[in-house]
């Protein structure tokens, strides 16, 4: 096929909601493992690189090929069993990689799977979900995520806060690997040793044996730059959040969390910065406001900047698609958004009114606050969390066509909890110096925020890509992380540089030898390809 | 001015289901919400009031869990809450219910507007508003998706109709019924919560209403329920496709057979 015709075919498998644009050869959209296989085998014959797909909502540029051929996974879109595990009143299923968030959430809501090929014992294990209601944890606030895709990226959103990323959620994985054979991990059985020795083996009988590198991750919550690494890891923690760069997910087992009765959502609205990060240490039980002991126990604490509150506000007039949110009052400066779960709403009731004391107690207004207790209330929150990323693609998509060389510029930088206040000002002063317009948003709770720049022409951009480099040393020299978790993909290879240097990057592309000697698997993503390498 | 708004306990939205055998809604387990049309009743009652400092009152008749909801009403701005609780007014259709909450209103005393919801989302019959409105001999208008004014003895609204919108002058004391277009209901706050959580919510029994037993609950209902369905709206669409010209060509074609079909 040549190349106008594949645009015009498969154009849009050429992008992600990164906003990149790559090219590709040939795509294929396997049904099941075995078409996986045939598929990678034929490539690597050919030593053809292979760029895998989800449902590309990545932010990273994982699943944008640069050259080469697709393998999209979009329709291996079935759940394929259930296990529950009496001891533990645990409850697993697995799916295949192409299942989007959005579709296993209404599966487990209505405990409604379709069994059609599922082994008698799975369709047993369905039982034991009747009695509790039950979800699935990792939140990325794009619900038409692909499951295999949250994997790569070790993804993990709003309520990783109490239920931390993808990782601690997936308990098996199948990679099919380069030359199409397959690994089959579960957690708990492949533990590497204290010198990082590892050896794993494959369905077909091959050994792999290798040595983890000597890097050390940073100390934070919430991480997903280059290969996860620790002495004596469990090995299917290193396929999560691999990107794709070492084999290709067929198979994911995951587990769910039991649903607890009350759920509520909090939006307040505080009169300035240094508050609402001080209510934030309050709520983190760092700080103690008037000798209140508050105890919210939060799944999820987040934040949007004063400019980000600006932003919302502006496309509640102008766009039709944002007036179903609240309105935004002018009084309204800065805003923190808090999540907390329990089993009785009075419970959770005497906190949120310690919390009002809090906020009272800040010099904030605990009139200035959005309380949720329903689902559809707590919806109407979401939505409004959500509105956020949505408004700034759209101004990025608008601008992008004045110059289509500009393209999404937004953070995933992660610090330990004790630099949070030194962070927000390195990106308040950042921004401002550079004279560039931003808005921040994200997990504050984590010290996770999505700081994005909306540039006005190719200057800006290319000032504010500096900055992002700028930071990204900053961040590694306060012990934090460069990509915390869209993952590394290709837009931030040249972050993970600056936070690693050159020797731990090349251990890096060691690892990924050992699985994959020809880097036929996402090449260009976590770390450059080398010209003449084999 | 003071305003009263009618606010009905449904079961949660998302969530109803009807049990084959009986052709009735399946109450059991399902969590109680406010009327999703109510919640847009309550809130263009608390604008007006922030607007002309009036007093609004939330009415409701149900059984006593429903005291709960009122006080989730003062949470979003109302300022007082009446439960109407009675096993007498229990099964009543919408004729009971229409002269229980008149009579409600009579021993309230003085008002000047009513606003309901559209419908309730559970029976859906949306005849509860005009019936107690003709109840209580005042002037009504249903479907209302704006308010323009508010006098002290008339209003100007917007109606929604199958053509558009009517605007229409109505005289106080007055009912309407509001549509979701009218307004974005607000969510509460902290401090609102308090407040709702520390009212008192006022019971009202059939006694209290000086109520004429014989019109009320199961006694005072002549409506049976045969059967439910789901009326049928007929909109057929079809995507033009091929060249311009064909796509023009088909357009026009059924333009004309339109065209016809009016004439």
């Amino acid at each position: 096929m040549d190349k106008n015709t594949f645009i015009k075919m498969y154009g849009e498998y050429l992008r992600d909601e990164s906003r990149q644009v790559g090219n590709a050869e040939s795509i294929v959209f396997p049904k099941s493992e075995y078409e996986i296989i045939s598929s990678v085998k034929e490539m690597s014959r050919k030593n053809i690189q292979i760029t895998t797909q989800g449902a590309r909502t990545g932010l990273a540029a994982s699943a944008v090929p640069y050259g080469g051929h697709i393998i999209n996974l979009s329709k291996m879109n079935k759940v394929i069993g259930a296990r529950y595990d009496e001891s533990g009143d645990r409850f697993f299923i697995t799916v295949q990689p192409g299942v989007l968030l959005s579709e296993l959430r209404k599966y487990t809501a209505n405990k409604s799977f379709n069994t059609d090929g599922w082994d008698e014992k799975s369709i047993n294990a369905l039982k034991h979900m009747e009695k509790n209601q039950w979800f699935y944890s990792t939140d990325p606030t794009e619900t038409s995520a692909s499951m295999g895709g949250m994997a790569s990226c070790n993804a993990s959103g709003a309520k990783s806060y109490r239920y931390g990323s993808a990782r601690e959620h997936i308990n098996g994985l199948r990679v099919v690997l380069a030359d199409g054979d397959v690994l089959d991990i579960k957690r708990g059985r492949h533990i590497a040793g204290e010198d990082g020795k590892f050896h794993l083996v494959t369905e077909g009988g091959r050994r792999i044996e290798g040595k983890l590198p000597n890097y050390k991750m940073p100390d934070v919550k919430k991480n997903t730059s280059g290969y996860y690494n620790k002495p004596k890891m469990d090995m299917i923690d290193l396929f999560i959040g691999s990107d794709g760069t070492l084999g290709i997910i067929s198979e994911i087992e995951i587990e769910l969390n039991k649903t607890q009765k009350s759920n509520w959502g909090i939006t307040i609205f505080m009169p300035d910065e240094d508050k609402a990060v001080d209510l934030v240490r309050a709520i983190r039980e760092e700080i103690t406001i008037d000798n209140i002991n508050l105890k919210l126990n939060p799944s999820a604490i987040e934040f949007f900047s004063h400019n980000a509150l600006c932003m919302l506000k502006e496309q509640q007039k102008t766009n039709a698609a944002f007036s179903n949110i609240q309105e935004i009052k002018d009084s309204y400066h800065t805003a923190v958004y808090v999540e907390t779960e329990s089993d009785s709403d009075d419970e959770v009731w005497a906190e949120v009114e310690k919390l009002g004391d809090v906020i009272n107690g800040l010099g904030g207004n605990e009139d200035e606050t959005w309380v949720a207790y329903n689902p559809s209330n707590l919806e109407k929150l979401h939505y409004f969390r959500h509105a956020c990323p949505e408004c700034v693609n759209m101004q990025i998509d608008n601008i992008k066509k004045t110059d289509s060389r500009i393209t999404k510029l937004g953070t995933d930088m992660s610090v330990p909890d004790n630099k949070l206040k030194d962070v927000m000002k390195m990106y308040n002063e950042g921004i401002e110096e550079n004279n560039l317009t931003a808005v921040i948003f994200g997990h504050i709770g984590n010290n996770h925020l999505h700081v994005n720049i909306i540039p006005q022409n190719i200057s800006e951009y290319e000032k504010g890509k500096e900055l992002f480099l700028t930071w990204s040393e900053k961040i590694a020299a306060m012990g934090g992380a460069v990509s915390a978790e869209h993952g590394v993909g290709k837009l931030k290879a040249p972050f993970l540089k600056k936070m690693y240097g050159e020797e731990e990057i090349n251990e890096m592309r060691k690892l990924k030898k050992i699985f994959d000697p020809a880097q036929i698997f996402n090449r260009g993503t976590i770390f450059e390809f080398e010209e003449g390498e084999k | 001015m003071r305003i009263i708004v009618c606010i009905k306990q449904v079961p949660g939205t998302n969530e109803v289901k009807i049990d084959p055998a009986t052709n009735t809604i399946i109450r059991e387990n399902v969590p109680a919400i406010i009327n999703p049309f109510d919640t847009y009743a309550i809130e263009e009652a608390v604008r007006i009031k922030e607007r002309t400092e009036a007093e609004v009152y939330g009415l409701s008749m149900g059984i006593p869990a429903a005291s709960e909801m009122l006080r989730e009403a003062i949470s979003l701005g109302i300022d007082k809450g009446i439960l109407m609780t009675d096993r007498k007014f229990a099964g009543a259709d919408t004729l009971a219910t229409s002269y229980a909450l008149s009579k409600g209103i009579e021993k309230i005393g003085e008002f000047d507007l009513i606003i309901c919801g559209k419908q309730a989302t559970d029976g859906d019959t949306a005849q509860v508003g005009p019936s107690l409105a003709g109840a209580l001999g005042i002037a009504y208008a249903t479907d209302i998706s704006k308010i323009i004014k508010v006098l002290h003895d008339k209003m100007y609204c917007l109606k929604i109709t199958d053509d558009g919108y009517e605007e229409i002058e109505i005289r106080l004391p007055a009912l309407i019924t509001v549509v979701k277009e009218i307004n974005m209901p607000r969510l509460p706050s902290i401090k609102s919560m308090r407040t709702a959580k520390n009212s008192k919510i006022e019971i009202l029994t059939s006694a209290d209403i000086n109520a004429d037993e014989n019109r009320l609950g199961l006694k005072g209902s002549p409506t049976q329920v045969r059967k439910t369905f789901v009326p049928v709206h007929e909109v057929n669409n079809e995507m033009i496709e091929g060249t311009f010209e064909e796509k023009a060509g088909r357009l026009s074609e059924i333009l004309l057979k339109l065209r016809m079909e009016v004439k």
